[in-house]
């Protein structure tokens, strides 16, 4: 085959986005377990692997302005290359919303001010989303990216059903503000990072079909 | 059948199954498009495809080869260009080329535009303007005008291109061929004559053949993609670079053919 540096260049790209896709997808499932459970030692853990996607962020962002400006991709190419920029840059934002998860263990004393049941259900949901909108970018799958980001509809939902919750709960009891803002904050952070997932799947959309949509 | 663009506005250049044989190898199979008018029109392809010789079709510049024989019909504004009553002198007036290598005269750069406009009965007290307009028109005025006198072998190949654009520019024509106009020409001329190509088509309407996928890219409205004689896909050139419906367009610009 013509240009086998350049295809394996390519290939090379997919596999670093696949691996950056797996540290992100652990840092928030962990970051999650971390506050449901209030454990900090696994915050910690958490909150150590920003460094590791930072230097895999900065070699994919390289290894794409190397591609554009050296091997002039067309078609198909051009769309992984720009889809795995806009990826890259939703996977770093859906760290950082992770890590400011991993950080709500260590500022909550004692225990969380009610049982986190539709947080968690959230959780469950973005974190389906988010497994399912990579694995959609291994496959171009444009139907599991469709589906996948369907699901965002439900995080929002959970999310004004909790917050309406915390702000009763705080209107009846002005004691549990500080550790109920830190709720209402991971909230909002789950509900980001949905949105990011949603992202991701328009990128795999545009990837497999050149079709520019939004999800959300 | 008619591959990609549809339904345009106005059509310049309309071709409907075309056929070329050059003795018994068929160099063109069942080609056709239709080419909007004022737009550039790249055509693409390995060496071989056909493009070139698909080019020397719209303005009859294969009737000059021996054993050629073609069947279908193309019109150019809405004329049929293989038509009998169809005068051949008058159509390669209407429909100019620039060749792959500048090829000026050697005589004198007014001359050189002169010769079309001198040839087809311009008024000698015309001659003047109409050089001056060509010249200015195809971006060189400002480096020859000092020195019109001078032979066209001394300027530079980019500017000698540019001095055949001129040419072609002063015969008034309303379609113009390019082959390959800049495949011996440095980065600098390059840009210069893209930057032209551009500039002429709210007057012209261009049809370019290139091996230079990202010059394609850069300076044309619609792409056409051929393939051992056949016209495998045409759209506007946004769509073939960025989603091309074939896989082998996709092969082709992406590199990775053969």
């Amino acid at each position: 085959m013509a240009r086998e540096q350049y295809v394996k260049q390519l290939d090379l790209l997919r596999e670093s986005i696949f691996s950056l896709g797996e540290i992100v997808e652990l840092a928030f499932k962990d970051s999650m377990v971390a506050v449901i459970d209030l454990d900090v030692e696994l915050a910690a853990k958490t909150l150590a692997l920003e460094a590791e996607v930072n230097n895999l962020e900065e070699e994919i962002e390289s290894s794409i302005f190397d591609i554009l400006a050296l091997q002039q991709p067309m078609a198909s190419d051009l769309r992984l290359v720009v889809s795995a920029l806009k990826i890259t840059a939703d996977l770093r934002r859906i760290l950082g919303l992770s890590m400011n998860i991993a950080k709500i263990p260590g500022k909550i004393e004692g225990k969380h001010i009610k049982p986190l049941v539709d947080t968690k259900k959230m959780s469950d949901i973005a974190t389906y989303m988010l497994e399912n909108s990579l694995q959609a970018f291994k496959t171009q799958d444009v139907e599991l990216a469709r589906v996948a980001a369907s699901r965002d509809e439900e995080v929002d939902m959970l999310f004004y059903a909790v917050w309406v919750e915390l702000i009763e709960m705080m209107a009846k009891d002005t004691s549990i503000i500080s550790k109920a803002t830190y709720l209402l904050f991971l909230i909002r952070y789950i509900e980001r990072i949905a949105d990011h997932c949603c992202n991701i799947c328009e990128s795999v959309i545009y990837l497999a079909t050149a079709e520019k949509i939004k999800l959300n | 059948m008619t591959k990609g663009v549809q339904n345009v506005s106005q059509v310049q250049i309309k071709v409907d199954n075309l056929n070329l044989w050059y003795g018994e190898k068929q160099a063109l199979k069942n080609i056709s498009m239709q080419i909007p008018k004022n737009s550039v029109t790249a055509l693409i392809g390995p060496s071989g495809c056909g493009k070139s010789t698909f080019l020397r079709c719209l303005n009859r510049m294969n009737d000059l080869v021996k054993n050629c024989r073609i069947e279908g019909k193309i019109s150019i504004e809405e004329k049929d260009i293989y038509g009998p009553d169809v005068d051949v002198v008058d159509l390669r007036k209407k429909v100019g080329m620039v060749f792959q290598k500048p090829n000026p005269f050697p005589m004198s750069i007014f001359d050189n535009v002169a010769y079309g406009p001198r040839i087809h009965g311009a008024d000698r007290k015309d001659l003047d303007s109409i050089v001056e307009q060509a010249l200015r028109s195809a971006a060189i005025w400002e480096e020859t005008s000092d020195r019109l006198k001078s032979p066209a072998l001394s300027l530079s190949g980019g500017q000698q291109q540019r001095l055949c654009i001129a040419r072609t520019l002063a015969v008034k024509p309303r379609t113009i061929l390019f082959d390959e106009p800049t495949s011996a020409l440095d980065p600098i001329s390059t840009a210069r004559i893209e930057d032209l190509i551009m500039d002429l088509k709210k007057d012209y309407t261009i049809v370019i053949v290139t091996h230079n996928m990202q010059q394609a890219a850069r300076i044309s409205d619609y792409t056409g993609f051929f393939l051992m004689g056949k016209l495998i896909e045409f759209g506007q050139t946004r769509q073939i670079f960025q989603n091309p419906q074939e896989q082998s367009t996709e092969d082709y610009i992406t590199g990775r053919f053969g």
